[in-house]
């Protein structure tokens, strides 16, 4: 849940952003927050794992998660989400510190507490949009941090009956190039995760449900390739998931029309990607034997570190590009209208109401341009039909296109984790 | 160690990257979501419907591509410029000017209409004044 907690909130995105009036940077930081403090609080726990009994630590960190899901659920403002979500970091990064630990309890061996937590780690957060869509449009964005209070709270039970007394240890440096990777790994999934799940909801107009069903792809492939990687030795599983991210990210940047199944096919192999190469890394970034809490909390810290640099470099480029996109919107919307094959007494008026629905559009939202073509009938009229497609499809072809860097940059960083992958496999470590 | 099976496997994923990349490009990635805007001194007026109200569309659509020509803009951003709302700061004119560049539209559309012989002098003199209503409705909540 707290791995899931980083991507949960996506597709409530649009919704937090016109409920709070906002900017798309003032909302990024409901996701930012979250996992900033994650990864800042994981990191301070590092040094002082050794004097802490860690299932104390993950005991407390379920109280503070769920505290700060209540809070996050009763929010009134943004600012408040904003210091809820950053007390759910601080419970996630005391939880997730101590829960390889839980895990070997419970499971009765570190080498299969170390899977699961792996396992968890990996599609955790490609499962968080489809499990956020799915109860924001069920009920609504407060139902993603309701939901999460009584599972914490389920959690917590069976953390108080787990035992634990696993040697904490003291890492090493060679785990430096595992961790470096799959921080900037789970960087470069802000693009699959948040980027093409706002495109497909804000953009696109598709509802929480179906944007779910369709980033459903991500976790779906990473279920597959991690049956699969077995097949493959481990650095080479790591170079063709980091390579494969990559070339899925690159994939959602060059999209050439509003196409959901390319969509899925790009996400796919970004799903692929994942589930080839940070099951590895992780492995290889967390020692079974001697450090597995130690190397459990700073991988913690490293992923989430990726996020947050992801989402500051990622936040103020789309907010440029949409800007931007907005007035290419504007003007292909504009061309596709002054070129329809409809009468000009039936176009004026619709251009006059055009222009009051552009006006009272809400903050954040993608003006619904079909509504004055669908009040004069377009359902039974050819040519209006058509006009109001063309209008359309131009507007969310110019915003989909705003996306184009933003991936782009997503891709980069998916190339940059090749780097240590390969320095490692040259020198033989990592 | 790699197994043959796992790099065949690897072998189809590359196959499909490559394929889904080319695919994209090949279907217009490059320049999809780009509006390409005409130059309106040198654009037609386009297809319309014939008999009056036909005229009359075109002669508008020439009015604003006349009009756009002589503001050095092009004929989407003329009349985005007439929506506050859109946004498009990078325009600002006055009321007088935009009535002028209309105005001079639409007498260089009629001239244009009748030059090519399609209308004969009067015919253009009662399309100017069909038109003008229009452009009257089109700027009032501009005002």
């Amino acid at each position: 849940m707290a791995f899931a907690d980083s991507s949960i909130v996506v597709l409530a995105l649009p919704d937090l952003y016109s409920r709070f009036d906002t900017s798309i940077v003032g909302v990024s930081w409901v996701i930012t927050s979250y996992n900033l403090v994650l990864a800042v609080c994981a990191l301070a726990l590092v040094p002082v794992l050794r004097r802490v009994e860690v299932s104390n630590l993950s005991r407390a960190g379920l109280l503070v998660f769920g505290g700060g899901s209540i809070g996050s659920a009763v929010s009134g403002s943004l600012p408040a989400l904003i210091v809820f979500r950053c007390v759910q970091g601080a419970g996630a990064a005391m939880l997730l510190a101590g829960s390889l630990a839980l895990l070997s309890a419970l499971y009765g061996s570190r080498a299969r507490g170390l899977a699961v937590w792996i396992a968890a780690g990996t599609f955790g957060a490609a499962l968080g949009p489809a499990l956020g869509g799915i109860l924001t449009q069920l009920f609504d964005w407060r139902a993603i941090f309701v939901f999460q209070a009584p599972v914490a709270l389920v959690a917590l039970v069976a953390a108080i009956e787990a035992h634990s007394h696993p040697s904490v240890g003291s890492g090493a440096t060679r785990r430096m190039a595992p961790n470096l990777s799959l921080g900037l790994l789970f960087g470069a999934l802000v693009g699959a995760l948040f980027l093409a799940v706002l495109m497909l909801v804000s953009v696109w107009g598709a509802s929480p449900i179906g944007g779910a069903a369709t980033v459903s792809a991500l976790p779906a492939a990473a279920f597959v390739a991690h049956r699969f990687a077995g097949e493959l030795s481990a650095r080479t599983a790591a170079g063709a998931g980091a390579a494969l991210l990559a070339s899925g990210l690159v994939a959602l940047a060059l999209l050439p029309a509003t196409s959901v199944v390319i969509v899925i096919l790009a996400l796919a192999l970004c799903g692929t990607g994942m589930g080839l190469a940070v099951p590895v890394l992780t492995r290889r970034a967390v020692a079974p034997d001697h450090g597995l809490v130690h190397d459990g909390t700073v991988t913690i810290g490293a992923r989430h570190l990726g996020l947050v640099l992801a989402l500051v470099l990622v936040a103020p480029v789309l907010s440029h590009d949409l800007q931007q996109g907005s007035r290419d919107a504007l003007l292909g919307g504009t061309k596709a209208l002054l070129n329809a094959d409809i009468p000009i007494q039936q176009e004026v008026p619709i251009v006059l109401d055009l222009r009051t629905v552009v006006a009272h559009a809400p903050r954040g939202t993608v003006p619904d341009l079909a509504e004055p073509f669908n009040k004069r009938g377009a359902a039974n009229d050819m040519r209006l039909r058509q006009t109001r497609d063309s209008v359309v499809g131009a507007l969310q072809d110019a915003l989909t296109r705003s996306f184009r860097r933003a991936l782009a940059l997503c891709a980069l960083l998916a190339a940059l984790a090749l780097g240590p992958i390969l320095l490692a496999r040259r020198s033989g470590v990592g | 160690m790699t197994t043959r099976k796992g790099r065949l496997v690897l072998a189809a994923l590359a196959a499909a990257v490559v394929s889904l990349i080319a695919i994209e490009l090949a279907l217009g990635a490059g320049s999809f979501g780009q509006p390409r805007l005409a130059d309106p001194c040198t654009a037609t007026a386009g297809s319309a419907e014939g008999g009056f109200n036909g005229m009359v569309e075109r002669l508008a659509r020439a009015t604003l591509d006349g009009a756009a020509c002589k503001l050095h803009t092009t004929r989407e951003e003329l009349v985005l410029s007439f929506v506050p709302a859109a946004g498009t700061h990078r325009i600002r004119w006055t009321r007088e000017t935009i009535d002028r560049a209309l105005r001079a539209g639409l007498t260089r559309a009629a001239h244009n209409l009748v030059g090519n012989g399609i209308v004969g002098d009067a015919l253009a003199f009662t399309l100017t004044h069909a038109v003008t209503p229009l452009i009257e409705q089109f700027l009032q909540p501009a005002r």
